[in-house]
């Protein structure tokens, strides 16, 4: 897949940070784990701490497995029960993690709004675009069925979705998969969303399609000023959009930091190990390079790298490095970076 | 949709041809002489008739001679004479059908929308105690046989408590609709209890599978209250799959009839069945079957245009 997506010259070119916006979302000391076996509990997500500042783009990136999508639920409010969450989401002054059911309700589709990773999965197959669109807005604006349906035309042309009247009463399957992701799009801005919730939104799509679909987001970005937390394995697509960059191992955070920041000095071993593993324009023939091992099975003891890493040595497998500030808004989890 | 319903149509013209076939040959290798049978109710038939009786009868003839002879006549209308009841079978099995049809129609009814909500409330929370309960009930309903089950209902209802008639057939020339309600109570609670357990396994399984798909996700990241994401998102697909299970259930429900019919003492197509096959009505019997083989090609075309009723994604062509 990642052969693919733009090469390594846009990396951090897309957007410049925009270090004084007023604080969107501040997640502290969040954790999420569910029961296993035998009592014991599995951690998915540990201690994570991060912001979104209005109108700005964070991207997550991290292998399959990382929590990255257990992260994304948490925000939504959409965990599977029986998770346990501990820590806290503060989301425009209020505290989610205080939210009740029906405060949820209210919050999800208005207040921030999310774009899955399938589209061919994650629309209702029996029923119409154009009222799987409004639905949102009579939940939400309390338009009549007949205006929010008039709506969800608008908002399907505002995709640039072409002869937005049909596809309005076409059903999903009708639809191509990067019409569909548009669709989803419009169906997550309907109601102009503080924040948008991207978990691998171009992933399923073709690499032609996956570059309009992030030059959508972006431009809708603009109109709206809709922050958004977009994840993806691909740092490649991230790189196109993100103005800070979260890179997570293992339920972890291991590096945060400013978009241009993260590409030009990239200080933990596992991020290094990401960009290496990009495929670079200048060398079409070499290998490409892999990271050896994977994500998952026993977590190692200390850090959780530790059994993949180059550098590891036995302090690396004895404690559990914290995230800390490096250099200016540089923040990294490693023993072996001054 | 008009083309397809025809070519079906034909499709099922061919099938009960094959079927004609078929049950004309197995009746015709059953056991039993249906004149013997008459000398044995009526002493004063004498050796003569009776041999006159076995040649209109085409005893002795080969079967697929028969078989020819009873096709020809059936194209022109004649579906036979009834050694039973002295009567056209068309004319008895006539009104027995309808009996049939308003008990299991009867029994459907009840059955889609209890399964629905007892499969949907089971597979809100799999594995609690409501799921637990719902699951009991549906291996009860699946477990217990029919007469069993009818019998128990008779004594307790009928004989214990008299608050239900034993008996599914009113004693009245032209019962009223309140009336043969009252008599229709029990068979088709029986009916019910058999029909609705294995249905609301299949929704429960449907609903727990469809609870999990991505689209459910998405309509509750809308901020849907739950009601509206079981009612307008999971149901509406949770029923696709039902459609399959109610048409080949249809067969096992018209089975399931005829046991409690002929318990109940209702003159509908089980007990004229069972009646024709226990006193070698050879006509009888044949277009008996042919009507239950017809009334289940009807319920698999309708099930297959309900399909694209319910499913945008099928187009029937």
């Amino acid at each position: 897949m990642s052969v693919a997506t733009p090469a390594l010259e846009v990396v951090g070119a897309g957007h410049v940070a925009q270090p004084d916006r007023p604080r969107l979302l501040r997640v502290s000391s969040l954790s999420v784990s569910f029961p296993g076996a035998e009592g014991r509990e599995s951690e998915v997500v540990s201690e994570l701490s991060y912001e979104i500042a209005q109108g700005e783009t964070l991207g997550v990136v991290g292998e399959s497995g990382c929590g990255k999508t257990m992260t994304s639920l948490a925000i939504m409010g959409l965990l599977p029960s029986g998770a346990k969450v501990s820590g806290s989401i503060e989301f425009d002054g209020k505290d989610l993690t205080a939210f009740s059911p029906r405060q949820w309700r209210n919050h999800r589709g208005r207040e921030v709004a999310m774009v899955f990773q399938e589209p061919m999965t994650a629309m209702n197959p029996v029923m119409k675009v154009g009222q799987q669109i409004a639905e949102v807005l009579v939940k939400h604006e309390r338009l009549s069925k007949r205006a929010a349906f008039g709506r969800a035309v608008e908002l399907l042309a505002s995709v640039h979705i072409p002869s937005p009247e049909r596809r309005a009463q076409d059903y999903p399957h009708q639809l191509s998969g990067g019409m569909r992701q548009r669709a989803m799009i419009a169906m997550a801005l309907a109601c102009r969303p503080k924040l948008l919730v991207a978990d691998e939104p171009t992933t399923a799509l073709d690499v032609t399609v996956q570059a309009q679909i992030l030059d959508l987001m972006l431009e809708l970005q603009d109109t709206y000023g809709t922050a958004i937390q977009f994840i993806s394995h691909n740092l490649a697509v991230v790189s196109e959009v993100a103005h800070q960059l979260m890179v997570m191992y293992s339920g972890r955070i291991v590096e945060y930091a400013p978009a241009e920041d993260l590409f030009a000095n990239p200080l933990h071993p596992y991020t290094q190990g990401l960009i290496r593993t990009l495929p670079d324009i200048a060398q079409p023939m070499a290998e490409l390079y892999t990271i050896p091992g994977s994500v998952g099975g026993k977590r190692p003891s200390g850090c959780r790298f530790s059994n993949r890493c180059p550098l590891a040595d036995a302090r690396c497998r004895e404690a559990e490095p914290a995230l800390r500030e490096v250099t200016l808004s540089h923040h990294v989890a490693c023993f072996k970076v001054n | 949709m008009l083309r397809y319903t025809f070519f079906r149509l034909v499709q099922a013209a061919f099938v009960l041809l094959v079927m004609t076939f078929l049950l004309f040959m197995l009746i015709g290798m059953m056991p039993g002489d249906p004149v013997e049978n008459m000398l044995e109710g009526n002493p004063a038939l004498t050796p003569e008739l009776a041999r006159q009786m076995r040649e209109l009868y085409g005893v002795g003839v080969p079967l697929p001679v028969r078989y020819w002879h009873w096709l020809t006549a059936a194209f022109q209308g004649d579906f036979g004479f009834s050694s039973l009841y002295f009567r056209p079978v068309l004319e008895i099995l006539g009104p027995a059908l309808l009996q049939t049809l308003k008990l299991m129609v009867a029994t459907i009814v009840l059955s889609i929308p209890l399964s629905l909500l007892l499969g949907a409330i089971a597979a809100l929370r799999p594995g609690g105690w409501m799921d637990t309960a719902i699951s009991f009930f549906a291996f009860a309903s699946i477990s217990l046989p029919n007469f069993w089950l009818s019998l128990i209902l008779i004594i307790v209802f009928a004989v214990q408590f008299g608050w239900l008639p034993a008996s599914g057939t009113p004693l009245a020339d032209n019962p009223s609709l309140g009336l043969q309600i009252y008599h229709s109570i029990l068979p088709v609670t029986v009916l019910t209890m058999f029909f609705v357990g294995p249905l609301l396994r299949y929704v429960r399984a449907s609903m727990i599978e469809t609870m999990s798909s991505d689209y459910i996700r998405t309509a509750r990241a809308k901020g849907l209250s739950e009601t509206t994401v079981i009612v307008k998102h999971a149901l509406r697909n949770a029923l696709i799959p039902m459609v399959t299970v109610l048409a080949l259930g249809f067969g096992m429900l018209f089975s399931g009839a005829l046991v409690v019919e002929t318990i109940f003492g209702i003159l509908g197509m089980g007990k004229m069945i069972f009646d024709a096959i226990r006193y070698v009505d050879f006509n009888l019997a044949l277009i008996g079957l042919l009507l239950a083989t017809i009334v289940t090609l009807v319920s698999n075309l309708l099930a297959d245009l309900a399909y694209a009723w319910l499913d945008p994604r099928i187009t029937l062509k």
